[in-house]
């Protein structure tokens, strides 16, 4: 069943690019969306109970490469499923999209990519699937021909493709320690090894997986921020919405695998590093796609944090935030999108009055940053509550210094709702199609805050209360935190020259690959 | 075969790697860049030939077990690495297709090939 997953919308793609016209492309491919998002509620429903596993080619379990989906990674594929659905939804009015049919080929062959990837229960395949959706990715951040997105591409996939050399090197490692490829078998090799052995392996396979992480000793930020900049809107939220779960995935897998060994406490202290880089750098931006993209590696920051700290309440918060980032991340590029059709700009500085021209896109768009500052009722506060509950003092000043920045951050970006402005667009109202999905995820995030329990049950089958009083206090510091950091933004932040200067800050290629080098040093020498 | 055996192949193809990543770091030539990249990845596919040919934890290759076989299965190299390695290296080809197709429409499009001028020209 699971093979079915990756391999039909590769199948279907090919169909479509072969035989259809532009127009049934999209139509197809909007009913095989839904679809396929149906058929991975399925699957989460039973992987709740218990793990599916498929073993490709019909031999038996030693030989054959194996599919499996857990509770979690059936998580992420539905994630995929519902990202692709609301982007397929929301570009079915592009008008300019001339060749329809090869970019829904891109599109489906990097969806397979991303199901693939979370389903693959074979490290080498892990590697494969990681080069196409790397590869796929690239070209289509650089669809759009006349914004020529060629040397930033170019840097990302250079610099992916010398970060994955680590990652084979250190499977090769793997091989010779365990004699296996298959996940569980290496976990169950290494489960009572010595963890002198194990130090090479890890290094270099954490070497790659942190640089996709974009975790901060990297400068890897550099590349994967730029390419935001000229991608196109669909792309820029799969690319946040979805690529950044990639890794994430595979980082949380890797860190179970490798249990003897894992630095739990370097991540920790790496993750708030990101967490606090990531929000400095998104309140010096003024492109809107930028912001987004250096909120993306704040909020990654922030998940890691979550996932290494080692309690139960921290790590489900983790989990429960990839998914609230997933939904209000894309959500905001998705409405960047309109925001920027309509009024011709892409200047944060510039744009005025997005209630007041389309006020139900509007609302979706402050849902979702509502959601993403984690105020009291929406989505981030569920998962930011759980990730601070159970913490010491020094956890929990990070995370409100967290909030604290994405609030000052997006008090840049919510500006943009109120005033007057006069710019016009190629279309100044926003269209029906790409508004359904902006307001659907809207309203999840709305719904993901009020019933947090409730989906967190749903997901992960773990039972969590919320305490009305702590939920109360949260709320009071995140006032407070709001009052604080509008009160910065007015009198620090706006118009600051220095802020400006610094958010310029972006590293070459070959400072991207020599902290690759750092890193791997860095963690051999831990 | 005097130093050139399968013995040191792990040796050579660690250094080649840090040699390879040491270039990319270093060069100041796109193309350079590019035929580093190439030769990190031919050092990685050194290392996964040597592991083919080795004691490793399974030295019977993953095949159908048959004990009357026992020596001569003793004795053939492990198939996995290979067949990965043919894997790795048809990906590391096509990879490096593209990269040198976007190289070719950025020299037309700028007429050099040097990063740092490139830098300039495009990062803003």
């Amino acid at each position: 069943m699971l093979t079915f997953l990756v391999i039909v919308p590769v199948l279907l793609a090919v169909l479509l690019f072969i035989f259809s016209t532009n127009i049934t492309a999209k139509i197809i491919s909007i009913v095989f969306q839904s679809a396929l998002f149906v058929a991975s509620i399925y699957l989460v429903m039973i992987t709740r109970d218990a793990e599916v596993i498929t073993i490709v080619g019909s031999y038996d379990d030693i030989l054959g490469i194996i599919l499996r989906a857990n509770s979690l990674s059936a998580i992420f594929v539905m994630l995929t499923t519902f990202i692709f659905l609301a982007v397929s939804v929301y570009s079915y009015s592009y008008k300019d999209r001339r060749d329809a049919r090869t970019f829904w080929f891109l599109m489906f062959v990097l969806e397979a990519s991303f199901i693939g990837l979370f389903l693959s229960g074979d490290l080498f395949n892990v590697f494969v699937l990681i080069e196409v959706s790397t590869l796929v990715t690239v070209i289509l951040a650089m669809y759009d021909r006349k914004k020529r997105n060629i040397f930033h591409g170019k840097v990302f996939l250079l610099a992916n493709v010398v970060s994955i050399q680590f990652y084979l090197l250190g499977l090769g490692y793997v091989y010779r320690i365990t004699g296996a490829m298959d996940m569980e078998r290496v976990t169950y090799a290494l489960a009572g090894m010595d963890a002198g052995n194990l130090l090479l392996p890890y290094a270099l396979l954490m070497t790659a997986i942190a640089f996709k992480n974009t975790l901060i000793p990297f400068f890897s930020w550099t590349p994967k921020t730029n390419i935001y900049r000229k991608s196109p809107t669909v792309v820029a939220a799969v690319l946040s919405g979805l690529q950044a779960k990639t890794s994430l995935y595979l980082f949380i897998r890797f860190q179970e695998i490798f249990e003897p060994i894992a630095a739990h406490d370097l991540f920790l202290a790496i993750g708030i590093f990101t967490g606090i880089f990531g929000a400095v750098m998104a309140i010096c931006q003024s492109h809107i796609k930028m912001i987004l993209a250096y909120h993306t590696i704040s909020q990654i920051g922030l998940i890691t944090v979550g996932i290494s700290l080692g309690n139960e309440y921290a790590y489900i918060g983790g989990l429960y935030h990839i998914f609230s980032h997933a939904m209000f991340k894309t959500t905001l590029f998705l409405s960047s999108g309109i925001i920027i059709h309509s009024y011709g700009t892409s200047n944060v500085n510039e744009i005025r009055g997005v209630f007041k021209r389309m006020p139900i896109v509007g609302a979706a768009t402050a849902a979702a940053v509502l959601g993403i500052v984690g105020a009291p009722f929406f989505i981030g506060s569920v998962s930011k509550y759980f990730i601070s509950s159970d913490v010491g003092p020094l956890i929990l000043a990070v995370t409100i210094a967290l909030s604290l920045g994405t609030i000052i951050s997006f008090m840049k970006f919510s500006s943009m709702f109120f005033g007057q402005s006069e710019l016009r667009g190629d279309s100044p109202k926003a269209e029906v199609c790409k508004s359904i999905p902006v307001i659907v995820m809207g309203v999840v995030c709305l719904a993901g805050g009020i019933m947090g329990t409730q989906f967190i049950y749903f997901f992960f089958r773990y039972s969590v209360g919320i305490q009305i009083w702590s939920y109360a206090q949260k709320s009071i510091i995140f006032i407070v935190c709001a009052l604080v950091g509008y009160l910065i933004y007015k009198y620090v932040v706006k118009g600051n020259a220095l802020l400006s200067r610094l958010g310029a800050v972006s590293f070459g290629f070959k400072s991207v690959c020599a902290s690759m080098g750092i890193f791997l040093a860095a963690l051999l020498l831990w | 075969m005097g130093i050139f055996n399968t013995e040191n192949l792990e040796i050579f193809s660690l250094a080649l790697f840090f040699i390879s990543f040491f270039g990319i770091i270093t060069s100041k030539n796109m193309i350079k860049s590019i035929i580093f990249v190439m030769l990190i990845q031919t050092a990685v596919i050194m290392f996964w030939l040597k592991l083919g040919r080795e004691d490793t934890a399974t030295p019977i290759p993953p095949i159908i077990y048959d004990p009357a076989l026992l020596d001569y299965m003793e004795r053939i190299a492990d198939p996995l690495p290979q067949a990965l390695t043919l894997t790795a290296i048809i990906i590391g080809f096509s990879v490096v297709a593209v990269i040198i197709t976007m190289f070719n429409a950025l020299y037309r499009l700028h007429g050099t090939a040097d990063w740092k001028k490139l830098e300039e020209v495009e990062g803003d």
